[in-house]
């Protein structure tokens, strides 16, 4: 019995672990569910495996008890089968469901005639099919009478709008924690190298066409020299990532990144100043003295 | 009364069977290489003729027109003679029928991969081959009406309602969505823009699935079926309920494909509600069907014929659950633009079209053979992998679908979208295309495997040409004869029947159809809308050469994660000058309706260049070709006296100038890519369609500012 215990808590302290292991982020969230996931399909199969050799256990213990217990080895088999149930007639109940008749009736339902050898049968319709039309056509009335007639139900606009209202309801609540709300006048400037890491990951995946793998300028410019476009200051290039410039082909990021990663990609842009990549594009915009030498030195 | 001899024409059944086989192992394999595409793109072989955009279309031409449509007259030329007790009515027009519907499909296989298309789904051929489906098609009814006119058969039996629904219907459809005007002689627009043709293209595109894809395979199934399991029919009420019931409520649910785009509101619910209701009268095809094999089931077991044909039943009744589904808004905003709809449409096409097809195939070429099939092994074979087939296809496209669908609406907490980038989801599901390509390769396997059991079968046996048949003449009808019931009346009336369905799909038609092409209001104008410039409309016409239709969608349905994704979601008053509307029907790549100044010009250079320069992993091809050909201007003045025609309002005499207008506009952005350093010649096909692509959905942009 004590065997039983441990095998079914094993699966709760597996579920719970995941939910333990938040704390220290060591393992990726998504690693922590495959692993979880596999486990648990782990234990399931083996309980079944568990269960096919208990019963394989019982039957032996049964027929070494019914053998010190004086049975001969035909009453043991016998104790053993189980007895065949007699089967019901299926058909009968699908029959009725399906409101068949019976095929030995078929006969007197055979219309007089035939084509190319071909007979047809005078079979009503069945009930059930009549109740799923009706039941469709209901429905169908149903539904024009809700969206078009009382309008309980929302048309494409409507859903859109609400659904638009909910969105910036729960958006608004989550920004109302302060470490998500920045923008371009709050924007810090920022060395730390968690930052920064942070920032280099999503400059890889959104930025490196166009600007180059070390910034170095493809078709968009080279981000780390003296000379910009649209501003160099931390404040303007959050607004540039943000807001795009589309007449030079800037994408508008306000929509894929939050104020957190555009923040952090800024920094990041902002920690290449001078760095002098190979390949680097000609300079573009005007010269400026920025503030990004005085930030390495604080650092 | 003299019973009279006759003999049934069979080689034409032959000749239809024999390009069923050829053209199925053709648009098959063609879709074959079209899927691997979409998970390595250099399987286009690096040139325009074999890339994805313009044989897309070829796969489903052939799949449809070719391998069904043969299917389709060799199962009705077989059928038709033996159930009218006649020979088809005559032997030039079975031919002219045969091999005017070759030249067609050849005339398709050349022009498709030239990209000479209209861009309209299942109706892509340009207008000299519609005027020539037209005619065929006249041929064809001209052909079966005769034949039914000198039948010995008084009343008509239930397979050929469906094939005079069939002919009937695809008559006015194929007419009503061909309104092209021609500009040259592969060239045309069609007459309705925007969402006026969008709504005129899926009356058409849903109900070429329901009059081509269905009401004759029923039809088949009608006559087949009880011939293969020796069984009378299940219920002979059952199939006028349904037969009735189905052509009536199938024109009408047309909509549900447009769900979520500017189509009036009333229509897309009408589409929705006639949709569920069609669950019962389709599934009444395959009740009917099943029902029929009661009592036959133990042949089931043993005879692979019927294994076929059972599970194509089974596959139709599940697409036809499935289509109403889908076309519920809810589900329908997730599944559609997805593979879901791929895999839907697949089930419909393995299962029901192509099991159909090769149990009659199995049936009918040992008969007129005189022989018996040359492997049954072989034959099961063929089940067993083409059941596999299915399965390996649609499974993983399904979970493409779902995972695709769920993906581009997923949130993040502060507000923004999970995956803003399209190309994610694209290679998340990249897998699952692979494994769909496994699953489209073994159904191709069984289809040459029985390619080649089938001429081993005729090798053996030896074509009975004209089959010897008699039976008596009709005689007068005695007038006090009684039918018993108004439908048995009408069973001998082919005409009066013809004209019945005609009315039941009609209605249908004029009430969706005639407000939204008549009414101005239910498309709001847009002052800020202009006509699209010379050099923009040249390059739309190279964005629909190229079939980018295929896999970018136009149009922004209104829901956060798209409005988000792509911008303000689309108005029909945008789409006004759009001869023929572009909004694609499948995503494969992301939404381009709000395309323009979203990047600059070098970024779409490149992208076209190379699609994996500025999107890293993506499946998109190279479209090397266009930065090396010169665009044809010479067709500026045609095409812009053609769209003015139709009614877009250039000023008179503006043709004239257009051209010179088309070379600023060309300079300007060659200009624009030379700061990047981009040297290209402004006569290049791709400085036109990057004029077209920096336009998209921007006229609403620019009122938007201009009200500011």
């Amino acid at each position: 019995m004590k065997y039983h215990r441990i095998l079914f808590l094993i699966p709760f302290i597996l579920l719970i672990q995941p939910g333990m292991a938040v704390a220290d982020n060591l393992i990726p969230d998504d690693l922590q569910n495959e692993i979880a996931y596999w486990i648990i399909i782990g234990m399931l199969l083996l309980f079944v495996v568990a269960m096919l050799v208990l019963l394989k256990t019982f039957k032996v213990l049964a027929r070494v008890v019914l053998k010190s217990q004086g049975y001969t080895e035909e009453q043991i088999a016998a104790e053993m089968a189980p007895v065949k149930k007699v089967k019901k007639p299926k058909a009968e109940v699908w029959n009725k469901l399906l409101s068949l008749r019976p095929l030995a009736e078929e006969k007197e339902l055979l219309i007089a005639h035939d084509y190319d050898g071909i007979q047809e049968l005078d079979n009503p319709i069945p009930a059930w099919f009549s109740y799923l039309f009706y039941a469709t056509i209901i429905f169908a009335v149903g539904y024009i009478l809700n969206y078009h007639v009382f309008h309980f139900g929302q048309l494409q606009y409507e859903e859109y709008n609400t659904e638009m209202a909910q969105a910036d309801i729960s958006k608004k609540a989550y920004l109302s924690k302060a470490a998500n709300r920045v923008d371009e006048n709050t924007v810090k400037l920022d060395a730390e190298p968690g930052v920064v890491a942070a920032g280099q990951v999503i400059f890889k995946q959104n930025c490196v066409p166009c600007h180059g793998d070390h910034a170095q300028g493809v078709v968009g410019p080279n981000l780390t020299d003296d000379y910009w476009l649209h501003g160099g200051k931390i404040s303007d290039v959050f607004k540039t990532i943000k807001y795009g410039v589309q007449a030079k082909g800037m994408p508008t990021w306000e929509k894929q990144l939050s104020p957190k990663q555009i923040s952090d990609v800024a920094n990041y842009i902002k920690s290449l100043h001078g760095t002098n990549p190979a390949g680097a594009k000609e300079a573009q915009g005007e010269k400026e003295t920025d503030d990004a030498a005085k930030a390495t030195k604080k650092a | 009364m003299q019973p009279e001899k006759f003999y049934y024409d069979n080689k034409i059944v032959r000749n239809f069977g024999i390009a069923t086989v050829i053209w199925g192992i053709i648009g098959m394999t063609v879709g074959l290489i079209a899927a691997i595409q979409l998970y390595s793109p250099g399987m286009n072989m690096g040139n325009q003729y074999t890339t994805f955009g313009r044989i897309r279309p070829l796969h489903t031409n052939a799949v449809i027109f070719a391998f069904v449509g043969n299917a389709i007259f060799m199962g009705v030329y077989y059928s038709l003679q033996r159930l009218l007790k006649a020979r088809m009515f005559s032997d030039l027009l079975s031919s002219i029928h045969f091999w005017g519907w070759q030249l067609i499909i050849v005339s398709a296989v050349i022009t498709l991969p030239l990209g000479l298309t209209t861009s309209h789904e299942y109706a892509e051929l340009e207008w000299p081959i519609d005027i020539a489906i037209t005619i065929i098609w006249v041929v064809f009814g001209i052909n079966m009406f005769g034949t039914i006119f000198k039948r010995r058969e008084r009343h008509l039996y239930v397979a050929i309602w469906f094939y005079i629904a069939t002919f009937v219907t695809i008559a006015v459809l194929h007419i009503v969505n061909s309104f092209e005007l021609p500009v040259s002689a592969f060239k045309s627009y069609m007459v309705y823009a925007g969402v006026q043709d969008a709504l005129v293209q899926w009356w058409y595109g849903h109900n070429a699935v329901a009059f081509f894809l269905t009401t004759p395979y029923l039809g088949m199934m009608y006559y087949f079926l009880p011939k293969m399991a020796n069984r009378p029919i299940y219920s002979y009420k059952l199939s006028i309920l349904h037969f009735w019931a189905l052509i009536f409520i199938y024109i009408w649910a047309g909509p549900h494909h447009l769900l979520y785009t500017t189509l009036p509101g009333w229509a897309q619910s009408l589409g929705i509600a006639f949709s569920i209701m069609l669950i019962a009268p389709s599934w009444g095809g395959m009740i009917n069907g099943l029902l029929t094999l009661r009592g036959a089931w133990d042949k089931v077991r043993d005879d692979v014929i019927l294994k076929f044909m059972v599970v194509g039943l089974t596959a139709y009744g599940m697409a036809t659950f499935e289509g109403p589904m889908l076309s519920l808004k809810q589900v329908n905003a997730i599944g559609h633009f997805t593979d879901w709809i791929i895999a839907h449409v697949h089930v419909g096409a393995l299962g029901w079209n192509g099991f159909l097809t090769f149990a009659i195939l199995y049936w009918l070429i040992p008969r007129i053979y005189k022989t018996e099939l040359y492997s049954k092994k072989m034959a099961s074979f063929h089940f067993w992998i083409g059941t596999l087939g299915i399965l390996f296809y649609a499974v993983p496209m399904y979970w493409a679908g779902f995972t695709q669908g769920l993906m581009l609406k997923e949130f993040t907490p502060d507000g923004i979208l999970k995956y803003p980038n399209f190309l994610e989801s694209t290679l998340r599901i990249i897998p699952m295309h692979v494994m769909r390509s496994v699953g489209g390769t073994f159904y191709l396997l069984g289809v040459i495997v029985m390619a080649y059991n089938l001429v081993r079968t005729a090798m053996q046996g030896k074509l009975v040409a004209n089959e010897a048949a008699q039976a008596l003449p009709l005689a007068p009808l005695p007038k006090a004869a009684k039918d018993g019931t108004w439908h048995r009346t009408l069973e001998r009336k082919p005409i009066q029947l013809m004209i019945a369905a005609l009315i039941v799909i009609l209605i249908g038609t004029f009430v969706e159809l005639m407000p939204t092409l008549t009414i101005s209001s239910n498309i709001p104008t847009i002052a800020a809308v202009k006509p699209y410039t010379p050099l923009e409309l040249q390059g739309r016409d190279i964005y629909i050469r190229e079939g980018c239709s295929n896999c970018h969608s136009q149009t922004v349905r209104p829901f956060r994660s798209e409005t988000e994704r792509y911008g303000e979601y689309s108005k029909a008053g945008e789409f006004v000058y759009d001869h023929p509307f572009l909004w694609g029907s499948k995503r494969t790549g992301p939404d381009l309706a709000r395309e323009g100044g979203k990047y600059g010009n070098a970024w779409h250079y490149n992208h076209l260049m190379d699609p994996r320069l500025m999107s890293p992993g993506s499946i998109m091809p190279n479209y090397d070709w266009l930065l090396t050909q010169t665009l044809d201007t010479t067709t500026t003045i045609a095409k812009i006296n053609a769209m003015r025609k139709l009614g877009v309002p250039y000023a008179p005499g503006y043709e004239r100038i257009a051209n010179s207008d088309l070379d600023k506009q060309a300079k300007e952005i060659a200009a624009n890519l030379y700061t990047d350093h981009i040297k290209i010649k402004n006569d290049k096909e791709v400085i036109a369609i990057i004029a077209y692509l920096q336009r998209l959905g921007t006229d609403i942009k620019a009122n938007k500012t201009a009200n500011k």
